[in-house]
């Protein structure tokens, strides 16, 4: 008596568990809930468990309760799965807003250009960075100035 | 541009592509397009070298996927009012010359979406038979599932008016999006063009491509996608 109540307590949760995860999730919310009546139903009736258990080659009735609550484990894992992936979405979401906005602020502002006639050559900073026909100084306060976007010409 | 395209924009998506970048913006830039490339949180300078080889750079502070950062292209894009966008890859395998011909499928009247296939006509360099196979069974796939008599499939080359860039949206943050895009297509109605594309494939390009074990992730992905709203 004492592991029905206990089991019934425990399933009940599922089912308000189920009934919750119905509304992101139809599909893994049906399933819990069916198998968590399913379960409460055979907790009770348990010679309903057996018979259906031999029915279906398992053969003990507290096994098939066993296998019951293993796939009710494997939807929860399905569905924390899920809230996983949602929560990525939104995190997607609010980076690209910010990158979008980012880049916005930044259109217009250009880096400067290198000044190509600098005559303090030996203790200048200006090298141009090879390949890139833009000074290093520039490119580095560019990238200190904490700025994400925009153009050169 | 001559037609009723007044404003192409070239999306193209990045991550960890320094070496190569800057050659492939510059290609763009010299054709005659404006180029956003999205930063997908690299950890070298793609954005700098983008950047300064003449792109509008827009930055992901973290890494999230290919499939994010063309959506993230595409939304900028729109919003400087771009009425047809191309969408390219990072790594040197495509030719700024194909723009123009996707373009021009996209002028033809009612036709908002222009798919590069390698497979239609003309010599695709190097590609090696694992990725043919590959490419085959991800064909079968998508032709099984979105009923589009497409040629190619998982081919970055597209271009696209603005008004099939606003009716599809990825939500595959990952390589899936390929796949999805395609079966946005078929949901939207809006009609489709195949145009024959070169892609040269290198031994960097390759390095970066997909592998069998990313069938799988992608397959996987597509399935739970599917699961909730």
């Amino acid at each position: 008596m004492i592991a029905q109540l206990l089991l019934t307590a425990f399933l009940a949760l599922v089912l308000v568990y189920a009934w919750s995860a119905h509304r992101t999730v139809p599909i893994i919310g049906l399933l819990a809930g069916g198998a968590a009546l399913a379960g409460l139903y055979f907790v009770w009736v348990p010679e309903h468990a057996t018979a259906l258990a031999a029915f279906a080659g398992i053969g003990r009735g507290s096994d098939l309760i066993v296998y019951t609550w293993v796939v009710i484990s494997l939807l929860i894992m399905l569905n924390l799965h899920i809230k996983l992936r949602l929560q990525l979405d939104m995190i997607t979401r609010l980076a690209r807003a910010v990158a979008i906005d980012r880049a916005k602020g930044m259109l217009g502002q250009r880096p400067r250009r290198p000044r190509s006639n600098c005559r303090r050559r030996s203790r200048c900073h200006c090298q141009v960075a090879p390949g890139l026909g833009v000074t290093r100084r520039a490119r580095d306060d560019w990238r200190r100035s904490g700025r994400t976007g925009g153009q050169i010409a | 541009m001559t037609g009723r395209i007044r404003n192409p924009w070239v999306v193209v998506a990045a991550y960890n592509e320094a070496p190569v970048v800057g050659t492939v913006v510059s290609g763009i830039r010299r054709a005659g397009y404006a180029v956003v490339v999205v930063d997908d949180g690299s950890g070298d300078r793609t954005g700098d070298v983008a950047l300064l080889a003449g792109a509008v750079v827009v930055r992901h502070p973290i890494n999230l996927g290919q499939g994010a950062a063309l959506q993230t292209g595409i939304d900028y894009a729109l919003e400087q009012r771009a009425d047809a966008l191309v969408t390219f890859d990072a790594d040197g395998q495509h030719s700024p010359a194909a723009i123009a011909a996707l373009l021009a499928a996209i002028e033809q009247p009612g036709i908002d979406f222009a798919l590069g296939s390698r497979f239609l006509t003309g010599a695709t360099a190097n590609l090696p038979v694992s990725r043919r196979i590959l490419l085959s069974a991800a064909l079968w796939f998508t032709r099984a599932s979105t009923g589009l008599p497409v040629t190619d499939t998982h081919n970055g080359l597209r271009a696209m008016t603005a008004r099939g860039a606003r009716a599809i949206y990825l939500r595959q943050n990952r390589m899936a999006h390929a796949s999805e895009i395609l079966h946005q297509i078929a949901q939207s109605s809006l009609r489709f063009v195949e145009v024959p594309v070169n892609i040269e494939y290198s031994a960097y390009s390759l390095g970066k491509g997909q592998r069998i074990t990313d069938a799988l992730t992608i397959l996987i992905d597509l399935f739970a996608r599917r699961l909730y709203r």
